[in-house]
Parts: C-alpha cells; structure tokens; sequence
C-alpha cells in the first residue's frame, strides 16, 4: 500500500513538472545555435602558446567539433574577422588555404578583420569569390565584392547578418592596400541596416571585427541588435554578456576555442540564451580527416616553398656579428626598411638577425631564419636629439653582445668602446651631413624596437609626443608616425627584395667606424 | 594610443598589440614564463589582440578584484 502511494505521488509529481514546463515554454519558440571564430590568422596547425607544453588548435579539431555541435541543433557558424593572415600557412599563398578550410567547415558568413586587407584589394577580391558564403563589412565601401548583410533563415528563424570592420584598418596596414575604400563610421552604419533589416528579419546579428570595448560601446549606442559576434581583441570570452538587451560574444583567436551560444528565439526576440567555450585539445579529440587534408597539403606546399630559391648572395651575409659592429648583412636589411618607408634613415637592432647567409643561393628558409620573428616596418618621426639618444642607447651594451646594437641606413656614426656607457656616440651624419639636433627626420625601425623592444625608448617616445592620428582618404595622417605596415612580416617584404633583385652583394660601407 | 598595463603608462602606435604593450612594460619575459593576460574585465586576452585608447590590462595576479 505505501509502495503505491509513492508510485503516485511520483507519477503526479512529474505530471505537474511537465505540465509547468509546457505553461511556461515559450509558445511557438525556436533553438538557434551560433557557433563561432574570431581571429583565426591561419593558424591552422594545432600549436603549443607560449608558456603551455599542451598542443592546442588545429583547423581539423575545429571543423570535428563544429560539426558535431552542427548535429545537434539547427546552426550558424560565423566568423568575425583576421581569418586569412598572420601565419606562415595561409600569408605564403595570400590567404587561399584559409578559405579553402572554410568552405570545408561550412561557414555561413564571415566579416573581413583589418587584416583581411593585408594583401591588397585584387587579392582579397579573388578571396572573396572563392569563398561559399557572403564576406561582409557594412562600413567598406569601394570594394563590390563585401556585402553589407546577408539574411540567413535557420530552424523557421530569419536572421539578419550584418558585419562592421574597425574604421582604424587604414591606419594599421600599407596604404596601398586601401586604396579607393572608405571606411565608415561603425555606429550609423549599424543603425542603418538595423532599420532596413527591421521587419524582415526575427533576429539581428552584428559580426564585427572591432573590439570588445567597442563591441560594448555599439551595444549601448544602437538599439535593436539581437547579438554581437566579436573579434580584434582576442578576448577569451568564457561567457555571454549583455548590454541593454545585446548579447556580445566572442571566442579568443587561432581556432584554439569554439564558441558556442545557444538562443530561444520566440515572437522575434530571443527569450533565453547560454553561451560557452569549447576548447580544442588535439590530444583529447577526433580531427576531421576532409580538413586534415586541406591543413597538410598547404603545409607541404609550405616546405616546398621554403626551399625554393629565390636569389644568390654573391658574399656571406653576416649577421653573426651583427650585435658589435657593422654587418653587411645589417646594411642590406635596414636599407630595405629605409626604401620601402621612403624614411630618411632606418635604424635595427643588430640581435633581430638571428643568424648568417652564405655566399651562394638564397632559399626562403634562409631569410626566414635570418629574421624568424613576426616583426614588421613602421617609420617614426624623430628629432636629430632622438636619433641620437636612440644610436647612444644601442651601444651602450656592446661588452655583452647585447641584441640593441644598431644597424643602420642613411646614416653614418663614429663611436669608441673606451667611453663609458651613454657617452660613447661621436659624431652622426645623416645624408652626408651632419646630424641637426633639432631638426626632424624620418626614420624606418621595426614595430618591436619602435614599441619600446631591448630598451630602446626614442621610438616610443615620439609616439607619445604625438598620440593623435587620423585615417584621410585611406592613408594615414599622425603627427609622428608616418608609415605603419602592420599586415607585412619583414621577412616577407626581404624575400621579395632578394626574389626582385636576384643577385645580392652588401658591403661594409664605414656606416659605424669606431673612433681610434 | 595610450593604454595601461598594470599601473604603468605605456604608449603604442595604432594597431599595435598586447603584446607591444608589454614589451614597452617590459613585462614579455613573465608571459614567456607562463604568466597569463587579462583585460579590465577580467576576460584572459591573447597576445596579437588589439587595444584601443585607454585601454587596461593586467598579467595574471595583478588585477584589482
């Protein structure tokens, strides 16, 4: 008898719980989930993050697991921007592997990232047409082939993609590579297409390459956005956020998480959402073979190319001694900085060429060796005070073969060794003419020495005395900094010098005599 | 641009990186370490992320709660 009343009181207990959870479902309620990407940069081979022993990443673990979740409810899979440069994998083909990876995972749609610019409109135009879904960027006009939004219905759900890209891309690649776009501003152009989207469409989706911070700002400025997909900041967003009634997302970078946001759609809002962050350990997951594939053809075709000649140095190239005196191989590098900057004068440091060429062929290995960090040009205005206070610096730690050393172009410096650290820089020509304190020049470094890298504080000092820029006409307008080519590795812009010049012969010039 | 890691002022040019931000802080040695970063929001942020004026940042352990 009372093993009978339990089996009742057991029956009506799930009775009443199933009869609450069909009162309180939302009625005519539909599941969306969005799986989503940031920030990729073609790092499509898993990889061990500085300061981790654990391999992470890895393009056929994504596209495993973005399946899988796939299965499981209706989906989206976007991508929010900086997919198709920043590795060695994708930038030797210009991005093509990327797209091809993409296609294979069945992305829906993507925004272009600043970086997406990095090899010019040509390129990222033929980009564009190669992939199997919309690329957007509602602020970009001048280029045909971005779209300001597509319209995507999913499970009976119609929702609206718009995608915005941040106005500051012309300020953070070569101008060329802009040329003609125009970028607009982000919060107007969203709320245009918010309300020519309104009515259409259940559900709004901004992707935006913009930022965190920024994302957050545009949540609070227009009204009417369901959900903003991030990227830029790389922010390994473990859960949602909302903002007035926008859910901001954004998942890290390199394909090393999955993001994950599951919605309840009901009467054109969404009613419930939850949100996550599926990590992508190689060592604990199955890869996708199709994806596999795509990843270690590109990655053959990469060690092919590293072995390709491209030139032949008709001396050794030194770059051994690089970090005490003036190397030909030094002299050959930071000419290539001044050229391609059009700067007065460039100077590096003699530590960033991490090792020699010999005379004979030039592969792109080789250079790659030579310079194997992801450093690019930038030129920065400088006093002729600053200029020296930066060639002081760099020999103030000769004893000890320090990397500060300077190797230089458009200027000549004596120096003696005997003097005591900071008061060992003679005299400084720039042009064949002796150096004016006060005057400006401009001078071509990489973006490491130029953030304040080994020491070196005149480069960022002069940033500081002249914060303010501003992006006119695609190019940029900046008290202090005058080229800035965030979207090209310095080892690539020297193999297309070799690769151009074929025959290379740098010689000690007496640009750094030490004084007797 | 300005931004803050840690305490410390730095000054970058546009587009840089966090990980420009902590070689001017000369904070990159305790990454390679195995430090992690984090933003004001206390969200861990990679090192090619890019910042925007005013930004903070922290390395692990050194953010107020």
């Amino acid at each position: 008898m009372k093993q009978k009343i339990s089996s009742i009181s057991l029956l009506l207990s799930f009775t009443i719980v199933f009869l609450l959870a069909v009162f309180f479902a939302p009625c005519g309620a539909a599941e969306l989930r969005i799986l989503h990407v940031n920030d990729f940069h073609g790092f499509a081979e898993s990889y061990k993050r500085i300061g981790s022993d654990e391999l992470q990443g890895g393009a056929a673990y994504l596209a495993a697991k973005s399946g899988e979740l796939k299965k499981e409810k209706p989906s989206l899979l976007l991508a929010a921007g900086d997919m198709i440069q920043g590795s060695t994998w994708a930038n030797l083909f210009e991005g093509k592997p990327t797209i091809e990876v993409m296609n294979a995972m069945g992305f829906d749609a993507m925004v272009v990232g600043n970086h997406e610019f990095d090899f010019g409109t040509a390129v990222l135009t033929r980009r564009v047409k190669e992939a199997n879904f919309p690329v957007l960027a509602a602020n970009v006009t001048g280029l045909d082939a971005l779209r300001p939004y597509t319209i995507k219905e999913v499970n009976g759900i119609r929702v609206g993609i718009i995608g915005v890209v941040t106005e500051e891309t012309p300020a953070a690649t070569h101008p060329g590579n802009v040329k003609g776009l125009t970028f607009l501003p982000v919060a107007g152009t969203v709320e245009r297409y918010v309300g020519e989207l309104k009515g259409k469409v259940d559900i709004i989706i901004v992707v935006s390459h913009l930022g965190y911070n920024a994302d957050m700002a545009l949540a609070g400025t227009v009204k009417g956005i369901d959900v903003i997909v991030g990227g830029h900041s790389h922010t390994k967003a473990v859960h949602h956020i909302t903002v007035g009634d926008t859910i901001i997302v954004q998942a890290w970078e390199h394909g090393l998480v999955l993001g994950v946001l599951d919605l309840t759609v009901e009467s054109g809002k969404v009613v419930r959402a939850a949100s996550r962050l599926e990590d992508i350990m190689p060592a604990k997951m199955k890869k996708d073979e199709q994806v596999a594939g795509i990843v270690d053809t590109w990655a053959a075709r990469v060690n092919e190319s590293m072995g390709k000649v491209i030139g032949e140095a008709a001396v050794d190239l030194d770059g051994e001694n690089a970090r005490v005196t003036e190397s030909n191989l030094g002299n050959f590098v930071a000419d290539i900085l001044k050229q391609q900057s059009r700067a007065d004068a460039a100077i590096i440091n003699g530590g960033g060429l991490r090792t020699s060429i010999r005379k004979g062929s030039i592969t792109v290995g080789n250079v790659y060796s030579v310079l194997p960090f992801n450093n690019y040009i930038v030129a920065i205005r400088l006093t002729g005070q600053q200029i020296r206070d930066a060639l002081e610096y760099g020999l103030s730690g000769i004893e000890n073969k320090e990397g500060r050393f300077p190797q230089v172009s458009g200027i000549t410096f004596t120096y003696s060794r005997k003097r005591a650290p900071g008061g060992r820089l003679g005299t400084v020509e720039i042009a064949g003419e002796p150096i004016d304190p006060s005057r400006q020049y401009t001078v071509a470094t990489n973006d490491f020495l130029a953030a304040g890298g080994d020491g070196y504080q005149a480069f960022r000092e002069a940033i500081r005395q002249a914060p303010d820029f501003e992006i006119l006409g695609g190019t940029i307008r900046s008290g202090n900094l005058v080229y800035n080519d965030a979207g090209r590795w310095l080892r690539d812009v020297v193999v297309s010098e070799v690769s151009r010049e074929k025959k290379v012969n740098p010689a000690l010039e007496g640009r750094i005599k030490v004084e007797n | 641009m300005k931004v803050r890691v840690n305490d410390a002022e730095i000054h970058l040019a546009p587009g840089m990186t966090v990980r420009h931000a902590l070689i001017g802080a000369g904070l990159m040695s305790e990454v390679e370490g195995g430090k992690k970063v984090f933003d004001e929001w206390g969200n861990e942020i990679g090192l090619d992320g890019t910042l925007s004026e005013n930004a903070r940042i922290y390395l692990e352990g050194e953010r107020p709660e």
